[in-house]
């Protein structure tokens, strides 16, 4: 008997027409050199061009114990059991969930059944979202939202059918939801392969390697926007807004790639940690100093920008552009300061703009919490806490995952969980790099402050 | 497997023979009154040895496309029944290894089969429902649909069949037509045993539990503390004892007095990895046990559980079934990577006394 390497396994969830068939079609038409096995529960108008299609009814079995994570699907334990014994094994099996699959059962059958966890290991779950009607689906059925939260890629799927705000929108309400997955935005499922295969998401030494740090950071604002301007006088003006103050760091010599944006927002956040100076309308924007515009009084309000030199000017504000209608104008000649008709010829449009993921709460009941600690933890208390946590609330946290710096121990703890399933291990040594801890919990309905002041409990 | 190496049989198991197929042999059986060994791999081959020497006698390819799935011998051992991925049954002739009926269930899997005792019904479960045939591929009756995939069927009698899936246990009356008896308790049965009287039903649960059920008194009990699943079960021909699997251990549990309830079972322990099949001899208390690190052990058995080992040999690879040959004088072993053994089982006389 050798040792050989346990067959991966992705399971692609996602409501019927949000494109899960045709994303099937595509990788196995791109991947036609391999053996892939595909487990069919859903029936749709379009078929499967490929030999080994194994259709089966979706069993959901629960145990007698009542244990949530006891609960696994019997169809792919019966067929994947069956599947394994082939001399020419599969090099790959994808699982073509119903729309109204709860994705949990799916998962824990490759933890608790031992037949299937010593063949089999699950790669990721790929959950394709249809940009035109996720909305409504979210909003309507549990199973949509748990779809999206057991996810670790969300296909964003048809983007063609809707406007870029919208999608920026529904990005930002997905990844509210579900902060560890990655996104990818798709016309017609139309998405690399190696974004959606060999993942090995549930191997968390794998991910921490490819995303040292797995979490999409959260930034205390939403928006910059990036313009070029010359020596002299300029207004930002505003208009009535959600808040009646908004946050705003204005940076200099701002780059517009990438790296420059992000290394622009780190500094950022630095500055926006510093309490605000509040600053009224018709007063001087300070550059890098943390201001709470005050936006109280009626109508469009402006505050000025004076510059010694011509330079890139990042503005990072705490909403987006979209939600105040922030212009920036040119206003030398001291006459339009407070035009508000638009017919400023001098309105200048920013070189290139950003949104982030936002900081703030939606109204989903789905939803992730991450912790961030700098120091150790006390493995005891922490355990306690969590199988308390887990006894509890183990019904409504659908995924964990995150990294623990435990106290005495010279090597990082990586877990990882599905519902009440729970997995630490110990991972790389930390060497130099700083004591620091890293959690996040997928669910629903979450309290995160008193998750916080637990977690803060159990640290040293 | 490293670190592991092979041994020539041991004790009252004796060198036989041995021969190969080519893909993962999951059945096998003696037919013509043990004259011949019948093999079926996974990939659909059906092969036919002879019993004494292992000569091949015949051999099909992919008699099922996709893969076979379950075989079921008749009592009189003439005409065996094989079934598959094709969502086939085939009947066939033993001694020519032709296919004399071919039943169409339609687009799914086929993947229990069981001849009744009295070789009159040929039962098959196809998805949700069981079918039952005669011998002329004939359909005489139908089940309605059960909750969840049929897991397992078994004849209580030659009139009647029980079948298991996700949290219930049926007995039907395949003559009237009728629901005789049914037991629902929420969980996933995986395998099932009925005791040969009958009164006892035995399934193995996902929940890594035995489920028992007597059917004269409606009682039911949970035996726990499985490591693994209990797919494996079978009972000696008195029902006095349950073997079971689900761990490297065979756990037996005795039935004599007001056992199992409350009793400690029997546990043997030589095998380094998990039980992987079980069979009683046709007559006595002999459990053959296969692993699935490829280790092969005969038992003799007490009426109270425990045991002592008789013999052992290694085939090698997980060990998929076992049969003994109707005069239980001979055991074969099929493995996962396609190999057969048989090997001569001799009662020990005064005239050899070196031992296992």
């Amino acid at each position: 008997m050798t040792i050989e390497q346990k067959v991966p396994v992705t399971i692609l969830t996602g409501f019927l027409g949000s494109g899960k068939t045709t994303l099937l079609n595509r990788i196995l038409s791109e991947e036609h050199g391999k053996r892939i096995a595909v487990i069919e529960n859903e029936y749709g108008e379009v078929g499967i061009d490929q030999g080994l299609v194994i259709n089966a009814d979706e069993e959901v079995f629960e145990m007698s114990n009542g244990c949530i994570c006891c609960t696994v699907r019997g169809d792919l334990i019966r067929v994947l059991g069956n599947l394994m014994k082939r001399r020419d094994k599969f090099d790959y099996v994808l699982v073509e969930t119903t729309g109204l699959a709860d994705p949990g059962p799916v998962a824990q059958t490759f933890f608790m059944d031992d037949e299937i966890r010593n063949e089999f290991s699950l790669d990721g779950i790929v959950t394709l979202v249809d940009a035109a009607h996720i909305d409504q689906q979210l909003g309507r059925s549990d199973e949509s939202s748990e779809q999206v939260a057991f996810a670790d890629v969300l296909v964003l799927n048809k983007t063609d059918l809707v406007s870029d705000e919208s999608l920026d929108i529904l990005e930002s309400r997905l990844r509210d939801m579900n902060r560890m997955a990655r996104v990818v935005r798709s016309k017609q499922a139309e998405v690399p392969i190696d974004t959606v295969l060999n993942l090995s998401a549930f191997d968390l030494d794998q991910v921490l390697k490819r995303r040292p740090t797995f979490l999409e950071p959260e930034y205390p604002f939403e928006w910059t926007g990036v313009f070029s301007l010359e020596k002299g006088r300029y207004g930002l003006s505003l208009e009535e807004g959600p808040d009646p103050t908004m946050s705003l760091v204005v940076l200099e010599d701002q780059g517009i790639d990438e790296a420059a944006l992000n290394a622009g927002a780190e500094s950022c956040v630095r500055l926006y940690a510093d309490s605000a100076e509040l600053l009224h309308p018709g007063s001087t924007v300070p550059i890098e100093k943390h201001v709470s515009l005050q936006l109280q009084s009626n109508g469009r309000k402006s505050f000025f920008l004076e510059l010694d030199n011509p330079t890139h000017i990042g503005l990072f504000t705490q909403h987006t552009a979209e939600e105040f209608d922030i212009k920036v104008s040119r206003v030398d000649t001291l006459i339009t300061t407070t035009d508000s008709d638009g017919k400023n010829d001098a309105l200048l449009q920013p070189e290139t703009e950003r949104t982030w993921v936002a900081e703030h709460e939606h109204d989903d009941e789905v939803g992730s919490i991450a912790i961030e600690r700098i120091g150790d933890v006390d493995p005891e208390k922490l355990n306690k806490w969590l199988s308390r946590l887990l006894s509890e609330k183990g019904v409504d946290i659908f995924r964990t995952k995150g990294f623990i710096s435990y106290v005495g121990e010279s090597r990082r703890m990586v877990f990882q969980g599905v519902h009440m399933l729970f997995t630490a291990q110990p991972d790389k040594e930390w060497g130099h790099e700083p004591r620091h801890n890293q959690l996040v919990f997928i669910g629903r309905n979450l309290d995160e402050n008193e998750m916080c002041r637990e977690f803060d409990k159990c640290l040293v | 497997m490293p670190g592991v190496e092979g041994f020539s049989p041991k004790g009252m198991l004796h060198e036989g023979w041995s021969a190969e197929v080519e893909d993962y042999a999951i059945v096998c059986g003696w037919i013509l009154g043990g004259n011949a060994l019948l093999v079926g791999d996974v990939a659909g081959g059906l092969y036919l040895f002879e019993g004494k020497s292992g000569n091949p006698l015949w051999q099909k390819k992919e008699v099922h496309k996709g893969g076979l799935l379950a075989l079921s011998i008749h009592p009189d051992g003439d005409i065996f029944a094989t079934s598959g991925q094709d969502g086939r049954v085939l009947i066939w002739n033993s001694e020519e290894g032709e296919s004399t009926n071919v039943i169409e269930l339609g687009d799914g899997w086929v993947e229990h089969l069981r001849w009744s005792p009295d070789g009159r019904f040929l039962a098959v479960a196809f998805s949700r429902k069981v079918h039952v045939y005669g011998i002329d591929g004939h359909e005489h009756w139908e089940s309605g649909e059960h909750p969840s995939t049929v897991s397992s069927i078994a004849w209580s009698k030659s009139n009647e069949l029980a079948s298991a899936c996700y949290g219930r246990v049926t007995f039907f009356d395949v003559v009237r037509h009728e629901v005789n008896q049914k037991f629902e308790w929420q969980g996933s049965l995986v395998s099932m045993a009925l005791s040969p009287d009958g009164d006892v039903v035995a399934c193995g649960s996902q929940d890594n539990s035995v489920h028992f059920w007597r059917r004269s008194t409606n009682e039911d009990s949970e035996m726990t503390g499985y490591p693994g699943k209990p797919s494996q079960l079978s009972f000696d021909q008195t029902g006095t004892v349950l073997a079971t699997g689900g761990s490297d251990v065979v756990t037996v549990w005795s039935f004599e007095g007001k056992g199992p309830e409350g009793t400690v079972p029997g546990q043997l322990s030589l095998h380094a990895e998990s039980i992987s099949s079980l069979a009683f001899s046709n007559q006595g208390m002999l459990l053959a046990s296969g692993a699935r690190d490829g280790s092969v052990l005969v038992w003799f058995l007490k009426s109270n559980g425990d045991g002592d080992p008789l013999g052992g040999a290694f085939a090698g690879e997980l060990v998929s079934a076992i049969a003994w040959r109707p005069d239980d004088c001979a055991l074969a072993a099929v493995n996962s990577k396609g190999g057969i053994n048989v090997w001569n089982f001799k009662m020990r006389t005064k005239s050899s006394p070196k031992g296992f």
